[in-house]
């Protein structure tokens, strides 16, 4: 089990070099440890890049349920004939 | 070798589980429901003919999105089913060394101070529907990686499997096409008088 010692020490970085990771984070994307320490280390003091993250984190949400759309009957149909005749 | 009940079994499933995404995909890609329904129902019939070259069953989802958006690339936009406001090449250009600093000085003031400033009601008060209107408002390389992304949920990897990029263009294009989604919006949210009139 990792401890607190081996997490890499947060660098401070500005706004600008937060945005550039910050849909890599909530998307979790961000592999490298060094920088996951960097944004979450900005994220915890800096208000303007928090609240960025957090609108960005429900829009996230809100995206998902706007792309909820229903499969036509007649487009459905067709898949089933198409499956059904393979 | 799969016998070929199993494998018809494996891609009758498949489909059933994904036909929504790949609707949704083609209806964003077209904007039109009426246009969305042939690309997804050649794109299944493709992806039976060429079911040998799917080498891993764990990657179904980016291999049938991909077969989709190929069509959708080389057969509807070639047929102007939507207006050809996109230009592959004038998009990308520099897309992996793209500055970030430079992405935003090319915003208006106004939009840069409210988006360091978000409103926390901002997003409570869209309606999907406008949503929509500002996925549908990118440009094609940038639409098709948010939905990807933040609708299906696809990983960067398998985003850029999809569209044939390295997940470093993925990474750009996703900070690029959230960046204009979220100027579409506000501009959208300051017509509407949704935002503080005096930002």
């Amino acid at each position: 089990m990792a401890n607190e010692s081996d997490k890499p020490k947060a660098r401070e970085i500005d706004c600008l070099e937060a945005f550039d990771h910050l849909y890599a984070y909530l998307n979790n994307e961000i592999t490298d440890q060094a920088d996951l320490a960097n944004i979450e280390h900005h994220l915890s003091h800096c208000k303007s890049c928090y609240s960025r993250a957090e609108m960005e984190q429900k829009l996230n949400q809100r995206m998902k349920h706007a792309g909820e759309t229903p499969i036509p009957a007649s487009l459905q149909d067709r898949l089933n004939k198409l499956i059904d005749d393979l | 070798m799969p016998q070929a009940s199993e494998l018809k079994a494996f891609f009758s499933a498949r489909i059933a589980e994904n036909t929504h995404s790949l609707y949704t995909l083609a209806l964003r890609l077209t904007a039109n429901a009426a246009d969305a329904e042939d690309p997804v129902a050649e794109s299944v019939a493709k992806a039976w003919s060429v079911i040998g070259s799917l080498q891993d069953r764990q990657r179904f989802r980016p291999w049938i999105f991909r077969i989709l958006h190929n069509r959708f690339i080389s057969d509807y936009r070639k047929k102007s089913v939507r207006p050809a406001e996109t230009h592959y090449t004038e998009l990308d250009k520099g897309e992996d060394s793209e500055q970030v600093a430079q992405l935003l000085t090319q915003q208006p003031d106004e939009f840069l101070l409210w988006w360091a400033n978000p409103e926390r009601e901002f997003t409570n008060n869209l309606l999907a529907e406008d949503l929509i209107a500002a996925i549908d408002s990118l440009p094609e390389v940038f639409r098709t990686t948010v939905i990807l992304i933040n609708i299906e949920g696809l990983s960067y990897d398998e985003t850029a499997e999809v569209l044939n990029v390295s997940p470093g263009t993925v990474r750009s294009r996703m900070n690029r096409g959230r960046t204009l989604l979220q100027k579409a919006l506000w501009q959208h949210a300051k017509d509407a008088d949704l935002i503080t009139a005096s930002r």
